[in-house]
């Protein structure tokens, strides 16, 4: 078996995840991300009793919020936290105009 | 040239009307300051966590009804996961395995001819916030974010711009009628993306998918699919193979642009959302949701029709919700609708226009409407006689007789209506014209009483006897 | 120097209603005892305010076993105003604006938080090494690891320089840490404890729990943080529960099962023989002990990876340096944000985890990982529950090895993992899970008993856990021992 991950493959999901790599990191990462994916292959041979899937561990049912408005936060709390902000704005480098 | 047929499948998104964001307390509403209506859970905050709002369900089975869909019993939500700025998790929370309805349909009428549209799934999600650009940068308002919407998925089951048209008109009639939606699509609340493909006439198989996304007007889905349609049409006439493309309707151009080639589908990495257990929708709160629901555009359309109103006025009447829903309130009495709609369409919308009010906000009260109405339909009222005394019924509390008198117009002096009932008269006392006309004069005494006996005596006698003298001179 | 805080939490009370000491002796003394300690590295930030809050608290309440006591919150958990980094560079200066209902709650008991706990960063570890802060030390040797992810909780209760601490635990976060410092840590039952406020890691693992030095105090603290709260759908509308009240009540007649797989040569053979001893103890004072098969256990760690790290790849795509936190600088555009902003942001083990994440949830991986990964949950589940019909408690070591050295396995992305082998199938499952030291090794270094509980059965677990301290009665005060 290939103990290295192909650099196509390391580089798509780093796409997929937002994360940048430079040369060295994508070098370990081929190795250690072969790693990780060797070991979670190995569901493929667990047999399940049935279909059912558990999502969750709830006890219960939702239940749902009554249809009323609460207490909102002030425009600077909202803008307290951001790195950058115009007016009342949160403001990012320009959108790729979708 | 060879012949296409077109096929179209529309994706609605509409903004739901409940008082609350969809998981969170925030007000739904924006538009107003930039960034003064939300919480922790409307900006992702780490550690926040989703609080579902009843009345979202309910609203969304409410929609489930009037689109004819099931409803799913045992629903929950996914996680849709895009890295977009307007998309403050990175997630949204949207139904992909369990949307609440599925199977549905609505019945459009386009030339005469009804056709069931057919719904293949609705389901619930939030909406993302506002984005402004300028110049290079991006301005985000969280207002809008978490707002609930439907999403409305057709069957690629229509075939020409007036079915999408007609489609998205009565989708938008019916669901603003169910309370479910403002549907203004010049404000966002109501948004549509079309799929358009085209294939040879004969050919089983699909053609080449083109959305259009975020058409602003119904109008503008109209344009969008003929001018696609033309544009595919002529790109297989020239042999080109068309690819999958996200494209967006241009105002200016007034045709559709590209905006991206579909890469090998989106990847949005749906997974079950663990922070919501599953939702039980029982009995209890589908008859809830429904509880409240007010008449149908279809089923108004058929008691106005079969109340006489004119298929026109029923039209006018159906784009006035409130006028209708006033009409509605006298369903159950003998109202002469055909009367009553032509007075709430006529004379009440230019009061109402012209004064800038609602019915509401007036002083006619139902005692009053409905005398009105009866006093035109026995003619009793000129429509001179209304326009005088309208103003007065809308805007004091005197009843109607005493606007009546106060007017002067307790005696009858509609000229149309005296000259039809003289006219009845001489016809049903034959004998006395012939008097009349053997020089018998006292044949005019007893004509003049029997139309004050027909008017119940409101008739103005000078005038009435002048009349009958001109009518008798033309036998 | 005051020696308060080494007394139980009873003796403390008492000398709190007599007036003879108050809240602010306690905090100077807890802020004596973490500055002696500095080189534990077991918090990351303090709270400055923790003075001026014991101030202010008023009347000592009588009935209130825990008023005026200070408490360590693990540094995923958000408190208003107080730094919460998540041991990340990501949130390095991140000031919450809303409470934890689970701060709410320590808050209303006039509870005074001391500070923010040290940890693996966004709990992604298993010996808090991923920490952008340095690792925290492990009190009974500082060459050691004090494990994780909850590393600072249990590092700063093992020392006795606080009593109480929370952690959280999404596999074995609370236990093992708790195991390798000779503390009790106990993960409740999902949906005991709010989550509303804990930084998400995987959601449908994650819950918080109480860190101690003792069982008793251990329940006391679980009764006042568990309560049904409508911000967290996954919450349970259990009833509000005393779970001291079975803590002293004898041990004989309960049916304990320990799976074979737990005992299998996984396990080092020191921690095996002081697991036979314990087993006999337990027979001795009347308890049924037989070993038993739970099915999927030994394909527990497989699952967690594809569950927690398919989960933790969304909650933590929120870190993209727009609305809070790091964002890298100058960047030309969105996609370049997003991208060096989470690339310097996270470290590395976070940045493996969401790749892996992504990948597994990714086109049709959703069907051959995730579902697969979530239908073999359900088994797990039921398989234990099948075994809950037999016995009230099953029973195993917490932990394969005791704590190792600070240098080891540093570069093993598969080590982490296996440090939770044996903890990992509870929160599969959603059941409670505890540590109670019971023996130390050659070299002195503390040795845990994991008890897992059916659903909402802690109160039986701590009756448990009481008679095996009881019974081995150890010192588990390092200063003592190790000066």
């Amino acid at each position: 078996m290939e103990d290295k991950l192909p650099k196509e493959e390391v580089l798509h999901v780093a796409d997929l995840a937002r994360i940048a790599v430079t040369e060295e990191e994508l070098e370990t990462y081929q190795v250690q991300l072969k790693k990780m994916l060797d070991e979670v292959d190995k569901i493929k041979e667990v047999k399940n009793y049935d279909e059912e899937m558990l999502i969750c561990p709830w006890d219960h049912e939702a239940s749902l919020r009554s249809d009323e408005v609460g207490e909102v936060l002030s425009n600077q709390e909202v803008l307290q936290n951001a790195p950058s902000h115009t007016g009342n704005f949160i403001e990012v480098p320009v959108m790729i105009n979708e | 040239m060879k012949e296409y047929i077109p096929t179209i499948g529309l994706e609605v998104h509409v903004e739901l009307k409940s008082k609350s964001k969809m998981f969170s307390p925030a007000p739904n509403q924006y538009g107003g300051r930039a960034n003064y209506n939300t919480t922790v859970v409307d900006l992702g905050y780490p550690g926040t966590l989703p609080w579902l709002n009843r009345e979202v369900v309910s609203i969304g089975l409410r929609a489930c009804k009037v689109l004819n869909c099931t409803i799913t019993r045992r629903m929950h939500f996914d996680r849709k996961n895009y890295f977009y700025p307007d998309n403050p998790k990175n997630y949204q929370i949207t139904q992909s395995r369990t949307p609440i309805g599925r199977n549905g349909f609505l019945e459009i009428e386009v030339d005469g001819t009804f056709k069931k549209v057919e719904i293949e799934e609705m389901h619930i999600e939030e909406d993302t916030c506002k984005s402004m650009h300028k110049g290079d940068v991006s301005l985000l308002d969280f207002n809008r974010a978490g707002v609930p919407l439907i999403e409305i998925v057709t069957k690629p089951c229509l075939s020409s711009s007036e079915e999408a048209m007609a489609y998205l008109e009565t989708l938008r009639r019916t669901l603003f009628y169910a309370s479910i939606s403002d549907c203004k699509m010049e404000e966002g609340s109501m948004r549509c993306d079309a799929n358009i493909s085209i294939r040879e006439v004969g050919s089983n198989q699909l053609g080449t998918k083109i959305e259009v996304k975020n058409i602003g007007s119904i109008h503008n889905v109209g344009l969008s699919i003929e001018k696609e349609i033309e544009r595919q049409k002529a790109c297989l006439e020239r042999g080109e193979i068309l690819r999958e493309e996200t494209r967006r309707f241009d105002d200016n151009l007034g045709e559709t642009v590209l905006m991206r080639v579909k890469e090998t589908g989106n990847d949005y990495r749906y997974f079950p959302e663990p922070d919501i257990p599953f939702v039980e929708v029982t009995d209890d709160m589908v008859e809830e949701a429904l509880f409240s629901m007010e008449m149908l555009p279809k089923e108004r359309k058929e008691i106005y029709l079969s109340r006489g109103i004119s298929s026109v006025n029923v039209e006018k009447l159906l784009q006035n919700k409130e006028l209708s829903d006033y009409l509605n309130t006298y369903i159950d009495t003998d109202l002469d609708f055909v009367v009553g709609s032509n007075l709430l369409l006529g004379d009440i919308s230019s009061f109402l226009n012209r004064t800038h009010q609602t019915l509401k906000d007036t002083l006619l009260t139902k005692e009053k409407f409905q005398a009105l109405v009866f006093k035109i339909s026995t003619k009793e009222l000129s429509s001179r006689n209304v326009k005088d005394i309208l103003d007065d019924l809308m805007e004091t509390e005197e009843d109607m007789d005493a606007i009546i008198s106060k007017k002067g117009i307790e005696n009858i002096s509609d000229t149309t209506y005296l000259e039809e009932t003289i006219r009845k008269i001489l016809l049903e006392n034959v004998s006395s014209v012939e008097d009349y006309k053997n020089g018998k004069d006292r044949a005019v005494k007893y004509l003049m009483g029997q139309i004050m006996k027909e008017t119940k005596g409101k008739a103005n006698p000078s005038m009435a006897n002048e009349m009958l003298l001109k009518e008798l001179s033309k036998q | 120097m005051s020696k308060y805080l080494d007394l139980s939490i009873q003796e403390i009370h008492e000398l709190l209603v007599k007036k003879e000491v108050t809240p602010k002796d306690l905090v100077v003394e807890c802020f004596e005892r973490i500055k002696e300690n500095e080189t534990l590295n077991a918090f990351i930030t303090l709270n400055e305010d923790a003075i001026s809050i014991a101030e202010s608290l008023g009347e000592v309440e009588e009935d209130n076993l825990l008023f005026g006591l200070p408490i360590a919150v693990k540094d995923n958990i958000v408190t208003k105003e107080l730094r919460t980094t998540c041991a990340s560079k990501m949130l390095e200066n991140f000031l919450p604006i809303y409470d934890a209902t689970v701060v709410e709650n320590i808050k209303k008991q006039k509870m005074i938080i001391i500070g923010k706990t040290n940890m693996d960063e966004f709990a992604m570890g298993s010996t808090s090494r991923t920490s952008y802060f340095d690792a925290p030390k492990n009190p009974w040797n500082k060459n050691c690891i004090a494990g994780g992810s909850s590393g600072g909780s249990a590092a700063c209760v093992a020392a006795r320089l606080i009593p109480f601490a929370l952690g959280s635990d999404t596999g074995g976060s609370i236990r093992q840490p708790a195991s390798y410092c000779g503390i009790v840590g106990m993960k409740p039952t999902y949906g005991r404890i709010s989550r509303y406020g804990l930084v998400a890691f995987g959601s449908s693992l994650d819950q918080i729990g109480p860190m101690t030095r003792n069982v008793y105090e251990n329940a006391v603290l679980l009764s006042n943080l568990t309560s049904f709260d409508e911000k967290d759908m996954t919450s349970s509308k259990k009833e509000k529960e005393d779970y001291t009240r079975f803590i002293g009540k004898e041990i004989k007649g309960m049916k304990i099962g320990v799976p074979n797989y737990w005992m299998s040569d996984i396990v080092e053979e020191e921690i095996r023989l002081e697991m036979e001893k314990t087993i006999r103890r337990l027979e001795e004072l009347g308890a049924t002990v037989e070993r038993i098969d739970i099915d999927y256990i030994e394909n527990a760690v497989t699952l967690y990876q594809i569950i927690a790290m398919g989960e933790a790849s969304s909650n933590l795509a929120r870190f993209d340096g727009v609305r809070y936190g790091y964002r890298t600088e100058n960047p030309s555009d969105v996609e370049e944000m997003y991208r060096k902003t989470r690339q310097a942001g996270f470290g590395r083990e976070v940045k493996r985890r969401i790749m892996i994440g992504s990948y597994l949830l990714s086109g049709e991986n959703a069907v051959t990982y995730y579902n697969k990964a979530l239908q073999i949950r359900d088994d797990i589940k039921k398989s234990f529950e099948h075994a809950f019909e037999t016995y009230d408690l099953i029973i195993g070591p917490t932990t394969t090895t005791v704590a190792y050295s600070l240098d080891e396995n540093l570069d093993d992305p598969m080590k982490s993992f296996m440090d939770d082998i044996l903890v990992i199938p509870v929160n599969m499952a959603g059941l409670p899970g505890m540590n109670v030291p019971i023996a130390f090794n050659h070299n002195h270094m503390p040795i845990g008993l994991h008890i897992v509980g059916p659903s909402f059965g802690e109160a039986k677990m701590y009756q448990l856990a009481y008679a095996i301290e009881q019974d081995k009665k150890l010192n588990l005060n390092p200063k003592e021992e190790v000066a």
